[in-house]
């Protein structure tokens, strides 16, 4: 079944909801050419029936999904470059010397989609502070199997690499394999890679000093907001640092975090006694 | 904000010039690196330098390469940030256009979101720019 | 290490895969969002055109873009992103089909090994193709129209006899 002109609708709304993007009356075509893959993935038999059953039966990860889809092919590497310049001026240097000399320092991509964001920190780190690099472990996560799977081999298309991400950097850690760029094995290497859904209760992950958790809370209502929040929070050290998507913030949905400013952004970290 | 549009294709030149006009740029065009030198020139003759070229490599006349080595060496134009936006895409061509004195590489083919997102790297993307 | 008696025909060297992969990366950013190359072939047209660029290196050939002229005028009227009633002249035919082409043949001469050059972009019939072995073409449609993509060695190449690449 195509979509009905309700079904637009609702993803029309949905889209102007959640990303301010605009889709006009007449791109019927390419939400049907964009959510034929995601509707094939579920058995669903079109991408009208993808649409009603998400209508009728909401679903935070599949709505993200929808979103994703249909706002951004690619995910940007440097996607507000804030949170990235604050883990190398201030948040590693300052974990760094309060940290014994054979301290691992843990590091959370969560909802990491195909990899851009831990692999930017990948990169960054091997770059600004390469000495510490060695110290560092990455885990990536994502609800997603496929996505896992793509983080995992580290490739990306010629339009990925296209978005945000500095040419230096590129031709520095990353070699064309046919019409793909493959990460350095170094770097892949610090990145593990693993399903996890942050609306239910989260494996055994470890103790994260920093966490990338970024522009996935506005998916969800505000009790699953609390919930997720909450379980990062019994993931992270006590003087861990998190960063949020640039529209998100911790006020006013969980008070056991202090927002505290870092260069030209700012970080959430669990507020002490909480 | 000023820029220069390189390239031999008008097709090429409307389209980024499409992009970046809708950033809040200005834009000039130029169908290769000699004429483009001409305006630069023409330009800081009535106080017109951009802030930012879009520079395409294979072009008639002069390359996009030449242009770099001409543009980095007249310090007149210390100022100005270049971009490759080509279809040459190895390894080995990034490099050689950085080692001139590019500031960026955007490869062919490409998203408005993506010449969106290298602006912003370079600290050129303008206040307001719509989303 | 193998000499240089062991040469292959561009068909070894990239597969129609790789080049559906970038018609796929070129028809959304170039062509438009949402615009698609699906690798389904179509009847052939009567009259067709062409646009190409050559690579010359280690591999002497060309990449080749042939549709019929209106298929060349409406894939015109959606790069330069003109909204209907379309009006497109020769020049900006000439010129974007030329800047595909040109786009197509980059991004295919950067998978080939090798340091090769790229021509700038040429239009009208088709340049001669050299050894039947030696070409790797694509075809499909776009918005329902005959298509196709060529990856062909050149006739007069150096070494025409075998124009092959060195392994």
């Amino acid at each position: 079944m195509t979509l009905t002109a309700m079904g637009f609708d609702w993803v029309r709304q949905l889209v102007h909801r959640e990303s301010a993007i605009v889709l006009q009356p007449g791109k019927e075509y390419l939400v049907e050419a964009r959510l034929l893959p995601m509707a094939q993935q579920l058995g669903c038999a079109g991408v009208g029936e993808l649409v009603d059953s998400v209508r009728l039966h909401p679903d935070p990860a599949k709505t993200r999904r929808i979103v994703e889809a249909l706002t951004t092919n690619e995910t940007s590497w440097f996607r507000d470059g804030d949170p990235f310049t604050a883990l190398t001026g201030t948040v590693l240097p300052k974990l760094l010397a309060a940290r014994g000399p054979s301290d691992r320092i843990k590091i959370w991509s969560a909802a990491c989609s195909s990899g851009q964001e831990a692999y930017t920190i990948a990169m960054l780190l091997s770059d600004a502070l390469p000495h510490a690099a060695t110290r560092v472990q990455i885990t990536a996560t994502d609800i997603s199997r496929q996505m896992v799977e793509r983080t995992r081999a580290g490739r990306f298309s010629q339009l990925e690499v296209n978005r945000g991400l500095p040419a230096a950097m590129l031709v520095r850690h990353f070699t064309r394999n046919g019409n793909e760029w493959e990460i350095a094995p170094a770097l892949r290497q610090m990145v593990t890679a693993s399903e996890c859904n942050l609306a239910a209760p989260l494996p055994p992950l470890g103790l994260f000093d920093v966490v990338y958790l970024r522009n996935v809370l506005i998916y969800f209502d505000l009790p699953t907001k609390q919930a997720i929040l909450t379980r990062v929070r019994q993931l992270m050290r006590p003087d861990g640092w998190l960063f949020l998507g640039a529209a998100e913030t911790t006020l006013g949905v969980d008070d056991n975090w202090e927002r505290v400013v870092v260069g030209r952004g700012s970080a959430y970290r669990p507020r002490k006694g909480s | 904000m000023r820029a220069l549009v390189i390239d031999d294709s008008r097709a090429m030149r409307r389209i980024v010039g499409t992009i970046l006009t809708d950033f809040g740029y200005e834009v000039r065009q130029a169908g290769h690196g000699r004429e483009a030198l001409d305006v630069l020139e023409s330009g800081s003759a009535e106080g017109w330098v951009p802030d930012l070229c879009c520079i395409d490599w294979n072009m008639p006349v002069m390359d996009g390469l030449q242009f770099v080595f001409a543009v980095r060496a007249n310090p007149a134009y210390r100022q100005v940030t270049l971009m490759m936006v080509t279809t040459e895409s190895e390894t080995g061509q990034i490099v050689k256009a950085l080692a001139a004195g590019a500031h960026e590489y955007l490869i062919k083919p490409f998203t408005p979101d993506a010449l969106r997102d290298k602006l912003a790297l370079l600290g050129l993307l303008p206040e307001g720019a719509p989303a | 290490m193998t000499t240089a008696e062991s040469t292959q025909p561009i068909t070894a060297l990239l597969d129609a895969e790789t080049v559906l992969g970038i018609a796929d990366q070129v028809w959304p950013s170039l062509v438009g969002d949402g615009e698609v190359f699906v690798p389904v072939p179509a009847p052939p047209p009567a009259e067709t055109v062409s646009a190409w660029v050559d690579i010359t290196g280690p591999w002497t050939g060309s990449v080749v873009l042939t549709c019929a002229p209106a298929t060349a005028e409406a894939l015109t009227a959606s790069v330069l992103m003109t909204r209907p009633p379309v009006v497109v002249d020769d020049e900006d035919v000439e010129d974007a089909l030329g800047e595909l082409a040109n786009v197509l043949g980059g991004n295919i001469k950067s998978v080939l090994p090798g340091e090769s050059r790229l021509g700038l972009p040429k239009i009208g019939s088709a340049p001669s193709q050299g050894r039947l072995d030696d070409v790797c073409r694509v075809a499909g449609q776009w918005r329902g129209q005959f298509l196709t993509i060529t990856v062909q060695g050149a006739a007069d190449a150096p070494h025409a006899e075998r124009n092959e690449v060195p392994l």
